[in-house]
This record gives C-alpha cells, sequence and structure tokens, in this order.
C-alpha cells in the first residue's frame, strides 16, 4: 500500500477505481507492472500484435481492384515485420523481464530500430524506417484501445463514472464541464491549489478531492484501488482490508453528518440574536438549478456563463443565450445574478475568441470585462440576452474583473445603447435590470466607495482578490502556499469594500471560496457581510454555521484579527472565533 | 549439411523493403537456417527487419550460409531470387 499527500478538498472520503486521464502530455504511457500482472500485460500485447495482423490481412483481402499492384506487397512487408522478433517477441522479454507496459517496452525496441535506419547511408534504405513507424504505430494504437493500465481520454470515457475516481495531472474548465452529470466519486490531481478549477469543480459537486499531489500522482494506474480522504489530504492507493473497513465506517459518518445537516434545508438563516442572512448560489450548467433548491438558497449570487461558450468553435447566438437565461430564470425564485463573460486567462474557449489563440494566458492580460470591452462583437449579444431575459424573471448583470472606472462607464454606456436598441427594434426587454460589479481587482477594492456610487451591488470575488492583492499565479504550483484568505490585506480590503457598500446603501455579497468556507463564516460575519454565495453543496454547512453565530461582540474579536501581527497567533484568533457559543 | 556461397546484389534498389518481404517468404519455406553475412554483420533469412538493417545496397556482396536437410534447396531458390533481381525491372 502506498500513502500520497496533497491538498484536501472538503470534508469527504471516497473508495474507488481510478481513471487516470491522458493528456497528451506524455503520448506513450510508462509505468511499471506488478509481477502479479505481467502476464496479464503480455496478453495485452499479444493481443495488439494479433488484432494488428488481422486488420492488415482484412485489408490485403479486400482491396480495391485499380490499387496499384505494389499494395499487397507492401502490406506482405508489414505483416512480415509484424511477426518479426524484434517487433512481436522482445518486447515481451522486455515486459517480463523489466516490468514494463507494453507501450513502452515496444518503444525502445522501435526507437533502436528507427535510430539504426536513420543511419544508413543509402536514402531509399533509411526510408524505411517510415515502415517501422507505421507498424509499430498501429500496435500502439491498438493497445490504446485495449483495457489495461493505460491513461484513459476524458472524451471516451463512459457517461456513468460511478465509483471511480478521477485522476489527472490538471482538470481544465472544459474537462470540468465534460465530468460534470457523470457521477464519479472523487478527483486526484497532480498540480491546483484550493481554488484550482478541479477544486472548485469537486466543491460544486460535493465530492472529495485531492490537488497538488506533483509528481506522486504517476505512481497511480488506471484501475487501481484508492482511498481518497479528503480532511487530511490523503490518498491510499491499494490499501488493504482493514484499512478499508475503517474507512467505509469513516465514510459513514461523514455521510449520516450530511444527513443531519440536510434537516436544515427549510430552516431559516437566522443568527442567534435574529439578523437574517442571505445565502445564495453559485451555479454554472442549468442541472446545477438542483442542488440550489434542495439546499434552500435564496436565489443565484453568481450565474457563471462561461459554459456556454465553451467545447464549441463558435459563440453562442443571441437567441441561444436567451434561451438558456430564461430556463434559469424561470426555475429559481428570488433573484439571479448574471456575471457577464469572464473569458481569458487560465479559461481559454474556442467559442470567445476565435481569432485570438497566441493572446498571453497570463491571469493579468486581456480578460473578463478587458476582453468584452474590446470586443463588443462578443459583449452586446450576451447583453440584450440578459436584459431580454429579465422579462421572466429576477435578473441582475454582475460584471468580472473591473479594474478603472473607465471600463464601469464603458460598460453602463453599452448598456444604454443596448437598451436604445432594443427599444427602437420594439423587443420585450426589462430596462430596469440591477447592474453590479465584481470586486476581485485590488485597485476595484480600495476604491470601492467610487464604484458603488454607479452601481447597484457589489460582489466581492476573493479567490481573484486573494491572488492578485497577494502576487500569487493561480496556476503556479510553487506559489501556492502563499494563497493565504487570512492575510491582513486580504481582510482589510474586504471590509473595505463592505463599507464602502454600506455607505451607499448597497448590498455586497460575497461569491469566491470564502463565502463557502464554513471556517469563515463568522469572520466574515464580523466583517459586516451579510449576503453569501456558495456552490450549492455548501449551502447547509454555511447555514449552520450562521444559525449557531452570535453577530454581537463578533465585529470587535474580529478587529482584534484584523489588527493582529504574529502570523502564528492568526488562526489561533479564528479557530477561537468558530468556537466561542457554538452549540 | 551446410552450404556457403558468395552472391551480389544486383537489382537497382538493393535489399530494400518487398525485396525482402520475398526473400524471407521464400526462406520461410525450408527448415534449414539460412544467413546471410556481409561483413562482421549477419542476418537471419527468416527476420524481415534483420535483413533491412543489413541495407544492402545494389553490388553488394553477401555470403550466404545454409544449414540443414533442405540447405541445398534453400540454397538453390535464395541464389534464384537474389540473380533475378527478386523478380523486379532493374
Amino acid at each position: 500500500m502506498l500513502s500520497l499527500s496533497g491538498t484536501g478538498i472538503g470534508r469527504g472520503i471516497a473508495i474507488g477505481r481510478a481513471i487516470v486521464l491522458d493528456q497528451g502530455h506524455n503520448d506513450i504511457p510508462c509505468y511499471r507492472i506488478s509481477a502479479t500482472a505481467l502476464s496479464g500485460e503480455i496478453e495485452r500485447f499479444n493481443h495488439a500484435v494479433d488484432a494488428v495482423r488481422a486488420d492488415l490481412k482484412r485489408v490485403q483481402r479486400n482491396l480495391p481492384t485499380d490499387a496499384p499492384p505494389e499494395t499487397s506487397a507492401f502490406i506482405d512487408v508489414h505483416l512480415l515485420m509484424l511477426d518479426d522478433p524484434v517487433i512481436s517477441q522482445q518486447p515481451v522479454q522486455t515486459i517480463q523481464e523489466q516490468q514494463q507496459n507494453a507501450e513502452w517496452a515496444l518503444k525502445s525496441h522501435a526507437d533502436t530500430l528507427i535510430d539504426f535506419f536513420e543511419d544508413i547511408a543509402d536514402p531509399y534504405l533509411r526510408s524505411k524506417k517510415n515502415d517501422v513507424a507505421q507498424v509499430v504505430g498501429r500496435i500502439m494504437g491498438e493497445l490504446a484501445h485495449s483495457p489495461g493500465k493505460q491513461p484513459s481520454d476524458l472524451a471516451t470515457l463512459g457517461s456513468s463514472l460511478a465509483e471511480q475516481i478521477i485522476v489527472a495531472r490538471d482538470l481544465t474548465p472544459a474537462d470540468t464541464i465534460m465530468l460534470r452529470g457523470r457521477n464519479m466519486a472523487a478527483f486526484v490531481t497532480s498540480l491546483g491549489g484550493p481554488i484550482s478549477h478541479t477544486a472548485i469543480l469537486a466543491r460544486s459537486l460535493g465530492l472529495p478531492a485531492i490537488v497538488g499531489l506533483h509528481d506522486v500522482i504517476d505512481t497511480i494506474h488506471n484501475n487501481d484501488l484508492l482511498i481518497v480522504d479528503a480532511a487530511t489530504g490523503t490518498v491510499l492507493v491499494a490499501p488493504d482490508e482493514p484499512l478499508l473497513a475503517q474507512f467505509r465506517e469513516l465514510q459513514q459518518q461523514h455521510l449520516r453528518h450530511q444527513q443531519r445537516l440536510t434537516l436544515l434545508k427549510s430552516e431559516k438563516a437566522v443568527t442567534q440574536d435574529g439578523e437574517a442572512i442571505t445565502l445564495l448560489a453559485n451555479i454554472e450548467l442549468p442541472e446545477d438549478i438542483e442542488g440550489l433548491r434542495s439546499a434552500g438558497a435564496a436565489g443565484v449570487g453568481l450565474y457563471r456563463t462561461e459554459f456556454l461558450f465553451m467545447n464549441r468553435p463558435k459563440p453562442p447566438s443571441e437567441d441561444e443565450q436567451y434561451q438558456a437565461y430564461c430556463h434559469v430564470l424561470r426555475r429559481v425564485e428570488g433573484p439571479v445574478t448574471i456575471r457577464t463573460l469572464d473569458l481569458g486567462a487560465d479559461k481559454q474557449v474556442d467559442g470567445g475568441r476565435p481569432d485570438r489563440e497566441t493572446t498571453a494566458t497570463s491571469a493579468l492580460g486581456l480578460r473578463a470585462i478587458r476582453l468584452c470591452l474590446s470586443e463588443p462583437s462578443l459583449f452586446k449579444p450576451q447583453l440584450r440576452a440578459i436584459l431580454r431575459a429579465a422579462v421572466h424573471g429576477d435578473a441582475q448583470i454582475m460584471i468580472p474583473m473591473l479594474s478603472s472606472l473607465r471600463e464601469l462607464e464603458q460598460s453602463l454606456a453599452l448598456v444604454g445603447e443596448v437598451c436604445a436598441e432594443l427599444e427602437r427594434e420594439a423587443v420585450a426587454f426589462n430596462p430596469k435590470v440591477p447592474l453590479g460589479g465584481m470586486i476581485e481587482v485590488p485597485a476595484a477594492a480600495v476604491s470601492a466607495d467610487l464604484f458603488a456610487r454607479k452601481l447597484d451591488f457589489l460582489s466581492i470575488g476573493t479567490n481573484d482578490l486573494i491572488q492578485y492583492t497577494l502576487a500569487i499565479d493561480r496556476v503556479d504550483d510553487s506559489v501556492n502556499y502563499l494563497y493565504d484568505p487570512l492575510h491582513p490585506s486580504v481582510l482589510r480590503l474586504i471590509r473595505t469594500v463592505i463599507r464602502a457598500g454600506h455607505e451607499a446603501d448597497i448590498p455586497v455579497s460575497m461569491c469566491g471560496e470564502m463565502a463557502g468556507d464554513p471556517a469563515f463564516t463568522r469572520l466574515l460575519l464580523g466583517l459586516g457581510l451579510r449576503h453569501f454565495s456558495m456552490e450549492p453543496s455548501q449551502l447547509l454547512e454555511i447555514r449552520q454555521q450562521v444559525r449557531q453565530s452570535t453577530l454581537a461582540g463578533l465585529s470587535g474579536q474580529v478587529t482584534d484579527i484584523l489588527n493582529c501581527v504574529e502570523t502564528g497567533s492568526l488562526y489561533d484568533l479564528v479557530d477561537q472565533l468558530n468556537q466561542t457559543d457554538s452549540d | 549439411m551446410k552450404l556457403q556461397r558468395e552472391l551480389q546484389i544486383v537489382n537497382r534498389l538493393g535489399l530494400h523493403a518487398r525485396a525482402c518481404a520475398k526473400l524471407v517468404k521464400t526462406a520461410n519455406q525450408f527448415e534449414s537456417d539460412i544467413v546471410l553475412r556481409q561483413n562482421e554483420h549477419q542476418a537471419d533469412a527468416k527476420s524481415i527487419m534483420g535483413l533491412m538493417m543489413l541495407a544492402a545496397t545494389q553490388g553488394t556482396r553477401l555470403t550466404v550460409i545454409t544449414s540443414g536437410a533442405d540447405a541445398e534447396d534453400a540454397m538453390t531458390q535464395v541464389q534464384h531470387l537474389i540473380n533475378n533481381r527478386f523478380e523486379e525491372d532493374e
């Protein structure tokens, strides 16, 4: 048994078989085969060779009558090469003796052959290396389709991945869309921190995940039995029976805890001293509405629209967007805050930027509102679709990544322009849709009072706010340790934004991961936050936390935390905050 | 029985893939071991990769060694194939 540790997401426990995703970083998979699995691996190789032979013979038999006469002779060459011991027997020895997987064993022999041919002076004979490559390529192709321990391609996985655990280098936003609704048990990735897309996906699905496992992830193979313990950030590979029994029991305990939480579904989110707190849901796909309902959310605090633009060559039309927004608005009671396109940076999407593939992918680059303002043909159809859909429900528009007042002015002008167009065209729309801004760039947080004067609401995006404030590249694993929601500068910026909202008398919500983390609920209440938006799976946990909290006194304790100069005692202070009068 | 004979590759393309394929098919008809030797290199005439790796171009001199019960027939057939330019035109 092997124990690997990384950063755990959530508290759950999953037990299941690994599905290792092949993400093209290693074209030819390379891994060790255990002594007991050697005969199976050899059989897999032999099967692949047999399949290629059968295939070549079939092609040879069914050659069209007008095929050049040499064609059959060339197929003969490939058939003979296939039967040559160098190709069909030596790799078997390598699998046996060096305990390597079939692909790698074949590759090492093929490489030697190809190197040899490359050194031949005669150009015609030298070109025969291509025949070797073709024959080897055919066997590799067969191996890739045979049920071995080699990595899987996401696109070819079945629609149900029940009791299976996705193992990948990293998951892109497009991957996470493809994985939704497949019922897998957990995620394990080598890259990523607490706010990576994998982590966000896992939270939104209420699944455990371990991220940031680095290279040790290479020791996990397809079909390995895994225990994922998110609370401790541990992955156990090939556990023994007593350990399995122990974790099954822990898993049951966790499930019982979750079941107790569901009793809170229809209870109000009110503090001990009677203050009502608004708990909203972050959603992405229409399916998420179900989770929002079952957790009793008061509305949608963040509706991410990027998914409409992903995994497709062209952006969706205005009508397609209109239909999608109507679908959500008609099904959700309470406000639905639609965030306009947040593309760019780590969310590279075909549909959003057809001719911009080479643009830098920096989080500081042309993304979100910057991209939208530079491409009105992308932005205006979305604004039109939202304004039209707002006839059918309580829609709000939220603009991501505002950094300057000029961007805000331009956005407001565009909204005005779109309203005028719709009016002229006599199309039904709602001209009074509240317009809010996401405060996630420190520049906007510092001047939140200025933004607040022109907007109907503010929403704090903590994930980006933290990375920009602390100058951390979210996708650079090596600086993940600097990611700290409790950094005094982060907390002070949050306080500044909340105060700016109060002074301008507009609501301030928070839709970043912090809002859904029960460890920070009281801290945020103490900072004056009253609107929390989170992944639906977190709603019940946060509701419980709200109901056990007393606002009186919190703000004083939080002031101590903001003024704390001992980094070591910061977390202790937050712990104390969470322990006082909890039931 | 063991026979040994010097032969020269006379076809224009030398021991290329299709020629090797014909040689292997011919060699496979016999029980005898059939080896082609060029200086220090040696190839089993029943292995196409081995033959291809000899990289024998037009004009290359090879030693053919056949050993076994049907060594004589094997030698005749191999010699015939090589001298007839593997049934190619040039």
